[in-house]
């Protein structure tokens, strides 16, 4: 794409992107982390996690300063102001994925060393690594101006519901077997929620990114598979 | 059990047709041998603002001035094609000038008060259509004033010189002189150009006012007044016209890329 006749208006837009970057390549590392954490009960990697996120917020913060500050300098057009705007946006959603991931970090310590059962923990990790894929994916469709991967990735959600909904049938299944496996399948109850919010953020973003490439909002209606409701 | 919100969205019902006060079709405008129109064509709402805007050179004064045929005034200019003003083709040799002019009114970048009395600038122009006693007058004074937000600040000096008043003064007794005779259309060349911000803003807010009873072309250099004054944006380059969409598509998703090129300063 030309470059704008005032450089240094591209060189805001730059930094903003490379924020932007940063708190992906940031949510990728904590979700990662926070989800190994969990299953190998690494009380050490769980702190590191919840640390990670004080650094997010504060990414958050200068995000938003500078796009205000941008806005007020250059009254951005057309594609400019699209990805000023979705900069913004894309910023709420990966920190509250920052957020969702620290409270997977600090359930650590309460689901304990030995209370994840073999096939509860492939089911917890499957569901992290395709939601740890998606994290990952939406940043680099979005660098990459790819808006029909971004059409994929959204639609793909419905598998991170599927796979919850999957997940919150084996905890009931569990806790009813053995009373004793309330309180860590209660947790782990939490941080699935907490994978699958993660899920619906990226969602946020990939319609976001497609907005701002192409200028066009997805259609509203996306499928969705969590039907825990009615479990 | 019904949903707390309602399923059916409070859709508008699609908006009528809009109303074409002028439609161009297929014109061409030569300077000399030099052609700087090339078969424009767009049709202008009835009773609401259009903003031209482009690179200086693009065409985008020589087409307003087309609409009232401003530019036989200069030699070696000429323009073939349509403009239809309510359907009538504006530019055949049986249209009366004087009158298409008392349709079309035109405010121009640089103010241009009459070296008369505030009140003469109003009146004169008046009366060169119009038989009116002084009563009359007087009220006709009054309500062009008014509409160009202008009188409270000189109604106890409409003798005082036009030349007097201030530069944003100075361009809404211009544009009261425009509404004086009754125009339907307002051609606005740059009209806040020379002024200062809060003159500028003073324009603006008047713009708003008369864009319900009258239909208005302005022309400017400056972006973000054609997204805050204007319904409809036309964007030219080099004599041609680019995109004409709804003003919010063409500053928020233009459809050409030396649309987008241009309002987002990549080149011009």
């Amino acid at each position: 794409m030309a470059e704008h006749t005032v450089a240094s208006f591209d060189d805001d837009l730059r930094e903003i992107g490379q924020i932007i970057d940063g708190m992906g390549e940031l949510a990728g590392t904590m979700v990662g982390g926070a989800t190994k954490a969990l299953l190998s009960a690494d009380v050490a990697l769980a702190q590191r996690v919840v640390s990670d996120d004080i650094v997010m917020d504060e990414r958050q913060r200068e995000l938003d300063s500078r796009a205000i500050t941008l806005i007020a300098r250059r009254q951005p057009m057309a594609d400019d102001l699209r990805s000023v705007l979705g900069a913004i946006r894309m910023a709420g959603d990966l920190e509250r994925i920052g957020d969702l991931a620290k409270n997977i970090a600090k359930r650590v310590g309460a689901v304990g060393e030995n209370a994840v059962p073999r096939d509860l923990s492939h089911s917890i990790e499957g569901m992290a690594h395709l939601v740890l894929e998606q994290v990952d994916d939406v940043i680099r469709d979005y660098a990459a101006g790819d808006a029909a991967a971004l059409t994929r990735l959204r639609a793909s959600d419905e598998s991170i519901d599927a796979r919850y909904t999957a997940v919150f049938r084996e905890l009931l299944t569990y806790m009813m077997e053995d009373p004793r496996n309330i309180t860590a399948c209660t947790h782990l109850l939490f941080c699935a929620k907490n994978l699958e919010r993660i899920g619906d953020h990226v969602t946020n973003i990939a319609e976001n990114a497609y907005y701002i490439l192409t200028g066009e909002q997805l259609p509203p209606n996306r499928p969705k598979r969590d039907e825990t409701a009615a479990a | 059990m019904k949903p707390m919100l309602s399923t059916e969205l409070d859709v508008a019902a699609e908006p009528a047709a809009e109303t074409a006060k002028i439609e161009v079709r297929h014109l061409n405008f030569h300077y000399g041998q030099s052609k700087a129109l090339k078969d424009i064509s767009l049709s202008l709402p009835a009773r609401s603002v259009t903003a031209f805007i482009g690179p200086s050179g693009c065409g985008k004064s020589t087409l307003l001035r087309c609409f009232n045929r401003i530019y036989e005034l200069y030699p070696r200019q000429s323009a073939d094609g349509e403009i239809l003003l309510d359907g009538r083709n504006i530019l055949d040799r049986s249209q009366d000038l004087n009158l298409l002019r008392t349709r079309i009114g035109m405010v121009f970048q640089k103010p241009t008060p009459f070296p008369m009395s505030i009140y003469e600038n109003i009146a004169f122009g008046v009366r060169l259509y119009e038989k009116l006693p002084k009563s009359e007058m007087d009220g006709r004074v009054e309500h062009a004033l008014k509409r160009a937000a202008l009188w409270t600040e000189v109604k106890d000096k409409l003798d005082a010189s036009g030349l007097s008043l201030s530069g944003g003064q100075q361009q809404r007794l211009c544009i009261a002189r425009t509404v004086a005779v009754k125009p339907e259309v307002i051609l606005l060349d740059e009209p806040a150009s020379a002024l200062d911000p809060l003159s500028t803003a003073k324009i603006e807010e008047l713009i708003d006012e008369l864009k319900d009873d009258y239909t208005i072309v302005i022309v400017t250099h400056n972006m973000q007044q054609a997204a805050r004054v204007s319904s409809k944006t036309a964007f030219m380059y080099l004599g041609e016209l680019i995109e004409f969409d709804k003003t919010e598509k063409i500053f928020t998703s233009p459809r050409e890329k030396r649309t987008q090129d241009y309002i987002t300063g990549r080149f011009g």
